[in-house]
């Protein structure tokens, strides 16, 4: 036995080990790309160096032998900067999205691609389940999400986004349908938390803290729980029956549901602090903005959110038939097509840009345009004018576009001296709305009047207290981000109640250059839009507009998805080498070694682009199975590797033995699943046993939800026996 | 009286060949014309050498094959006013006087093609000394003696190679010998192996002796096709002779020879890659350990070692260890064979002793710069060597004085700069040359040498931006930590060697989008000085954009928005009109 | 060209190389001799009579710059890449050969007359800048000079 010292360690290793399997001997990680057992040592990806006393070079520690009294250090500085070096270099010519636009730019990191994909295959409990890690209210927020996560989606750029929004709510309703999908819950924590507010915010981190194990309290100051999606949206958009339904599921976890209970009435911060482990602040935004317009104060004047309240709490404000309605987003477009509801004869929308820069979503601006809502684009409240203390028109500025502001958007200036009048029963100010501040004068808060919230861990300036959602630092925004915020503070708060530390560094993910896409070789295919009531009907009733997708219709829409992310993100080793240390490729940005292509045969994809030349597939088939069917070609930066001659890989000798696929660090090669749309999915991977000609044979099987996804060849007799993989799968029973 | 003519590659692409044809066809009074190798005297080939019968010689140069009639005459009559403006000057006479042949102590005065010629001039004593009167230990010892280090590249000591490959296990040995010159700038290997083959052949047979292997073969890259020729000519008169094959001189020992060529990689100049080549595989280097003596071709013993290396040791084992160990310097010994080349007045091969100065060389023997602009830098040791500047000229010629620059010895390729070359230029060159030859095993020189090359363009384009000399240099220093082989660990040098030295014209480069030597088309201007114009119209002619306007006879102007800068104006204007700037 | 690859041309090459290990490149390096560049169906037969997957033998020809895979023309012009050519301008008659011949680096003119390639250093750095049209060496290049040699080859084709 060889004595030596790996990170200040003593260890024994036998003579003639390499270092690498002195330390993996003994429980020290040194990664590695190109190192495997089943092939000779290769030495190319240079990120198992090592740092030995005494040798002036680095070594690589998967050829290096141990020698007596040597002492090695894994990760000194030199060591780590090599690597991250080394992977910088790696990731700078490795071009695929680890993850889809669509998840990125959601600001709950919903796996869109996933469930889209899942719906594809007929998948719906597995999509549905997929949604509700994230997303306990998915048939609600399907409806109203202003589906940031469509804006990214890379069919734009063939023909229209994928309608990723409605395909959620179609998988909720799917569930809401039948036994509705219950989360396991983890054992009993022990531990209290107390939410305050029952909105988006506040549900989601009750749903998943209570999953987590936590006894979960939530207090609402509203009759019922949903907060902003029971008191800010129509009936018509958001059915209530659906809430409620979403709502009793998260009670059904366990959650404690407490209503009619107001911060500083019934308790305080303080109080609950008391007698919970934690507390999380989801208060939200309840008052109406004011226009600072002079004739605000007259009746007649209302705040948008606090119409729609009265309207869905059953005594609607009295409107008269000639309403205004100022703002472009879309709770302007929810009290304008509530107006029409009511009956109102003259319903106007006051914004002072035009249509095209307009936050409302496009489909709610043109549905209202056919229930008669009248657009008075460029034009600015500058007077509501009233006799009696009651209002009766209102004087607009007209207004043009000028210079861009910080938003990019063109900033609206007054055209000097030009203004209209138009007679009015009522306004409507829908430009946003603010946390009342006096309800939470135990917190700090930031100058325009919102909580301070840690943006990393919510934490406030009270241990153990959290804040999240509309209440806290920007203000108020769309559902989808406080129920994102909602799950990474639940991340938070377990930590907190279980006394870890979280790590706040965004590991590094690998993203493609969109400029250089080429969708030309995609066939054109159009969205898919579910059905709406006709203008006249809707216009004179709360039913909800949108008719759904009906199962084909939804499948045929999810099929359209381009399948951006990865399918080997949950277990790319690539990618876990690179997110071990902070790296930054970008700063190495330059062309790509291989253009994007395709290549498959019945189990196998190819993609070069993804390739990082660690030479194990073309190593294993030939040095394990000798078949020889790819090899390295051509030399230095645009060293491919491919059969002879470019040809398919289906008219090579490979057998499908999967040998090179289950070696390859990353998604450059990968197997097939049984799914017709290949999703991304966190598989469960377990070694099983088969019978082949008599022999015993070792097989890797994947499941997903329950269902087997891939069976794949794991030893010389299971490669070798030509087999299909549902042979192979067959064999399993 | 017999003549010789230069014909090394070199002498052939001047009209050697030519020039003899044409000797042929007069009716010169002489017997005896036959060729010889490379003289070394490159700038002033053809060169035909005249000996008369008491081998007084007269050389003339710059031959061509219209002076065939006029060399007739001055032999058959004796008359030198027929060609006295082919008579080598006094001067030129020192580029050779001054110089210590060791290596290439034959080269331009035998017939490379004759086995007999180099027997005539002692060849073989050597061998037959070694096989017959010492044991493979005592050649060995005589090799420490001498202080012979690896002449390819590294330095690294050739007897504790041959020591490792005779120490290691097994029966079968091979020694290699590595005649892939990649460096671009280095030619003095061609030039033995087609002036000198037979040394080189010696040389190999001895150290083969030492090992004890029983195999000789040598890599020869496919861009020498006269050396290949020659090669195979001299060993089949070998083997003819029983020098090659069973029972070398009754001494029981034997050795066969093969002849391997490359097919144009860089890389193989690396042992483990040049080895994976021999046995038929992608160049592709293996890592180490295990070492070529351990582990090499086949996966027996090997040793490698490179022309230069082998052209001294016949010289050394008849003249003593000792003799060669007396030139140099401390941690040099022996000479060495340096290829000038650039922008140097008298170009060609220049062997001298260790210790003498880079001075020595460039103005002592190669007369300086050959343009009117001011010397620069010398570039050596091609893509993994580096820029020594003018400041550094009297830089002693040692392997650690030289490394301490920056620069390596290298094989011996000295290419000469002016001011007119962009040292960021000069960098991308490399780094070009580097990516090029990447095998692409391994990510640092793969995509490392890439990047760095995509940096440099991006400088060379006026693109450069703040941070980028120091990215360059971080990146630089992690490609030589993580690189797999020599290739990799020394591409940044060319790159580190002019940041060090040049600094300030990356920074023109970056900060002004300036290229102060006046190189990167990117950032200059061509502008005609009217005073200078005679308006000849040439250079209106010759742009391939019509950017170029005026009359005859009258100053012409360019329009700098249609220019594409491709400097053929300032190519073909013969009065110094056309200026960048 | 050839339209047909009479691949009994082989032979030769087989019988003495095939069984020879480490002969690939060797093997090669005769088949482009005879054939001016690499057919396709040549290696195929390669790999039959060695035993060396054609991945393998694609993987070998693909890594050295001397082999090609397209036919090329009569005239094969050798620009030297080195250091002293660099220094001495070859990049202009890089240029002038481009203009004369109106192709790029790697290709081969429409008659089939010319293919260029940009090779690395030659070993003529003192005649720099150089090139080398099949089997002889030009030095010294200046683009008149180019150009008058890639004229005298154009005629003595015809």
């Amino acid at each position: 036995m060889i004595h030596l010292t790996i990170n200040g360690k003593a260890i024994e290793a036998p003579e003639g080990s390499t270092i690498l399997e002195a330390a993996r001997a003994n429980g020290i990680d040194i990664p590695t790309l190109c190192y495997d057992k089943a092939v000779e040592i290769y030495g190319a990806c240079g990120l198992c160096v090592v740092e030995a006393e005494g040798i002036p070079k680095l070594l690589r520690s998967c050829s290096a032998k141990v020698s007596e009294g040597m002492v090695v250090n894994t990760e000194s500085d030199r060591v780590v900067r090599s690597r991250k070096v080394a992977m910088e270099l790696l990731m700078s010519a490795h071009d695929g999205d680890c993850i889809a636009p669509c998840q990125l730019n959601c600001p709950a990191r919903t796996d869109c691609q996933g469930y889209v994909g899942l719906i594809a295959n007929g998948e719906y409990d597995a999509a549905l389940k997929l949604i509700k890690n994230k997303i306990p209210l998915p048939a609600s927020i399907g409806r109203v999400c202003p589906h940031p996560c469509e804006k990214a989606c890379r069919r734009k750029n063939v023909e229209e986004p994928i309608n990723i929004a409605q395909l959620k709510a179609f998988a909720a309703d799917m569930d809401l349908k039948s036994d509705s999908y219950l989360p396991l819950k983890k054992a009993p924590s022990g531990k209290k938390v107390a939410i305050i507010g029952g909105g988006p915010a506040g549900l989601t981190a009750a749903y998943h803290l209570s999953v987590l194990g936590h006894e979960v309290t939530v207090y609402d100051m509203m009759e019922k729980m949903g907060g902003m999606l029971r008191y800010g949206i129509p009936q018509y958009r958001l059915p209530k029956e659906v809430l409620d339904q979403e709502i009793n599921i998260i009670e059904k976890t366990g959650v404690k549901m407490k209503n009619n209970v107001k911060l500083g009435k019934d308790f305080t911060i303080e109080s609950l602090r008391k007698e919970y482990d934690a507390v999380i602040v989801a208060v939200g935004a309840w008052k109406s903005s004011s226009m600072r317009t002079p004739g605000e104060e007259l009746e007649g004047v209302y705040g948008g959110i606090d119409f729609l309240r009265s309207v869905i709490k059953g005594a609607p404000y009295d409107i008269g038939e000639r309403v205004a309605v100022c703002g472009g987003g879309n709770t302007a477009m929810d009290a304008c097509r509530t107006a029409v509801r009511l009956g109102a004869k003259e319903v106007y929308i006051i914004y002072r840009r035009t249509r095209n820069e307009m936050p409302a979503d496009a489909l709610e601006i043109e549905e209202a345009e056919e229930e008669g809502v009248i657009y008075k684009f460029l034009t600015n409240p500058l007077s509501f004018n009233g006799e009696n203390g009651k209002l009766s028109s209102v004087t607009l500025q007209i207004m043009e576009l000028g210079e861009p502001d910080s938003s990019g958007r063109r900033r609206p200036v007054p055209v000097e001296g030009k203004t209209e009048e138009i007679p009015v029963d009522s306004v409507i100010l829908a430009i946003g709305q603010k946390l009342v501040t006096s309800d939470v004068s135990e917190l700090a808060l930031n100058d325009r009047g919102n909580i301070i919230a840690d943006p990393d861990f919510f934490t406030t300036n009270i241990e153990g207290v959290f804040a999240i959602g509309d209440a806290t630092n920007r203000g108020a925004s769309i559902a989808i981000e406080a129920i994102g915020e909602a799950d990474r503070c639940t991340k938070a708060v377990d930590a907190y109640l279980n006394g870890i530390e979280l790590e706040t560094r965004i590991p590094y993910i690998s993203k493609r250059d969109e400029s250089t896409i080429d969708y030309s070789d995609r066939e054109k295919k159009p969205r898919f839009t579910p059905k709406v009531l006709p203008a006249d009907v809707r216009n004179k009733s709360f039913d909800e507009v949108s008719l759904g997708f009906t199962e084909e219709e939804a499948k045929a829409e999810a099929s359209r998805c381009l399948e951006c992310g990865c399918r080997e993100y949950y277990k790319c080793k690539l990618l876990n080498v690179a997110q071990r240390y902070e790296i930054h490729p970008e700063r190495f940005k330059g062309e790509m070694p291989q253009k994007y292509s395709h290549d498959e045969n019945a189990f196998i994809e190819r993609n070069t682009a993804k390739c990082i030349l660690c030479g194990l597939c073309v190593r294993s088939c030939r040095e394990v199975m000798d078949i020889h069917a790819i090899g390295l070609m051509g030399r230095g930066f645009k060293t491919d590797i491919s059969p002879a001659f470019s040809l398919p890989l289906d008219q090579t000798k490979c057998n499908n033995c999967g040998l090179c696929v289950s070696l390859c660090p990353t998604g450059a090669l990968t197997e097939k699943s049984k799914l017709s749309k290949q999703v991304p999915l966190d598989e469960q991977y377990t070694e099983e046993f088969v019978e082949i000609d008599g022999k015993k044979s070792s097989v890797m099987v994947s499941r997903y939800n329950g269902k087997i996804l891939r069976v794949i060849p794991n030893d010389e007799i299971s490669r070798n026996a030509n087999l299909s993989r549902d042979e192979l799968e067959a064999l399993l029973k | 009286m017999r003549i010789v003519i230069g014909q090394g590659s070199c002498g052939i692409a001047a009209g050697a060949e030519k020039v003899r044809k044409a000797l042929l066809t007069t009716d010169i009074p002489c017997e005896d014309i036959s060729i010889t190798g490379c003289i070394g005297m490159c700038y002033l080939e053809p060169i035909v050498d005249i000996y008369d019968d008491d081998e007084k010689l007269t050389r003339l140069v710059k031959v061509s094959e219209n002076d065939a009639q006029k060399i007739a005459e001055f032999v058959r009559t004796g008359s030198e006013d027929a060609v006295k403006e082919l008579f080598v000057s006094e001067e030129d006479k020192e580029f050779l006087s001054k110089q210590t042949r060791i290596a290439l102590r034959n080269c331009g005065i035998i017939n490379p093609e004759k086995i007999d010629a180099y027997i005539e001039a002692g060849g073989y004593q050597a061998l037959r000394k070694a096989l017959t009167q010492m044991t493979p230990e005592e050649v060995i010892e005589v090799i420490k003696t001498s202080g012979l280090a690896g002449r390819g590249g590294a330095g690294f000591p050739t007897w504790f190679k041959w020591n490792a490959a005779r120490q290691a296990q097994g029966e079968e040995k091979y020694l290699i010998c590595n005649a892939d010159e990649g460096d671009p700038g280095a030619f003095m290997d061609r030039a033995v192996i087609e002036s000198d083959p037979h040394n080189l052949i010696e040389g190999m047979l001895i150290g083969a002796y030492a090992i004890g292997a029983a195999h000789a073969v040598v890599y020869v890259r496919a861009e020498y096709p006269l050396a290949i020729k020659r090669l195979k000519n001299a060993i089949e008169q070998a083997k003819e002779q029983g020098i090659i094959g069973e029972n070398i001189f009754g001494s029981g020992f034997s050795c066969d020879f093969m002849i391997k060529a490359g097919a144009g990689a860089f890389v193989c100049g690396e042992e483990t890659a040049l080895i994976e080549s021999l046995e038929g595989h992608r160049g592709m280097p293996r890592l180490k350990p295990p070492f070529p003596a351990q582990s090499g071709f086949w996966r027996k013993p090997s040793n490698i070692n490179n022309v230069e290396t082998f052209a001294n040791v016949a010289w050394i084992l008849n003249n003593g260890g000792e003799a060669f160990a007396s030139m140099g310097t401390e941690g040099s010994k022996g000479t060495k064979v340096f290829a000038v080349t650039g922008k140097i007045k008298r170009s060609g091969l220049v062997e001298i002793p260790m210790g003498k100065t880079l001075r020595d060389v460039i103005y002592g023997i190669c007369g300086g710069v050959k343009t009117d602009k001011d010397f620069k830098a010398v570039q050596m040791g091609g893509p993994s060597g580096g820029c020594i500047p003018k400041s550094l000229i009297d830089t002693v010629i040692d392997y650690k004085a030289l490394g301490a620059t920056g620069a390596i010895m290298g094989s011996g390729g000295m290419v000469v700069m002016d001011e007119s070359t962009c040292m960021v230029g000069m960098a991308k060159f490399f780094l070009d040359f580097t990516a090029k030859e990447s095998c692409g095993k391994c990510i640092h020189c793969r995509i490392g040498t890439k990047r760095m090359l995509e940096m440099l363009d991006r400088i060379t384009k006026g693109e450069g931006k703040e941070g980028d000399i120091e990215l360059l240099e971080e990146l630089c220093y992690s490609i030589k930590d993580g690189a797999l082989c020599g290739l990799g660990q020394t591409a940044p040098n060319p790159v580190l060697t002019t940041i060090k030295y040049f600094r300030d014209e990356y920074e023109a480069h970056i900060k002004d989008k300036k290229c102060p030597a006046g190189e990167c088309s990117d950032l200059i201007e061509y502008k005609i000085i009217p005073e200078r114009c005679k308006g000849c119209t040439l250079c209106s002619k010759n742009c391939p954009v019509g950017a170029i306007s005026g009359t005859v006879k009258n100053p012409h102007t360019i329009d700098t928005d249609k220019c594409i800068k491709c400097g053929k104006c300032y190519t073909v204007c013969r009065f110094g009109a056309v200026v960048k700037e | 060209m050839k339209n047909t690859i009479d691949l009994s041309l082989l032979d030769g090459v087989l019988s003495e190389y095939a069984s020879a290990k480490g002969s690939l490149i060797t093997i090669l390096q005769h088949t482009q001799d005879i054939y001016g560049y690499l057919p396709k169906e040549a290696i195929e037969l390669i790999s039959e009579k060695t035993g060396i997957a054609s991945s393998e033998i694609m993987g070998v020809a693909t890594f050295y710059t001397q082999f090609r895979f397209e036919p090329v023309g009569k005239y094969l012009i050798m620009l030297c890449q080195g250091t002293a050519c660099h220094v001495n301008s070859s990049e202009l008659i890089l240029e002038t050969i481009k203009d004369e011949l109106h192709i790029e680096d790697g290709g081969t003119t429409e008659d089939g007359l010319f293919s260029l390639k940009c090779v690395a250093c030659l070993g003529c750095c003192s005649l720099s800048p150089v090139m080398m049209i099949n089997e002889d060496t030009y030095g010294s290049l200046t683009p008149d000079k180019t150009k008058k040699i890639l004229k005298e080859l154009r005629e003595a084709a015809v």
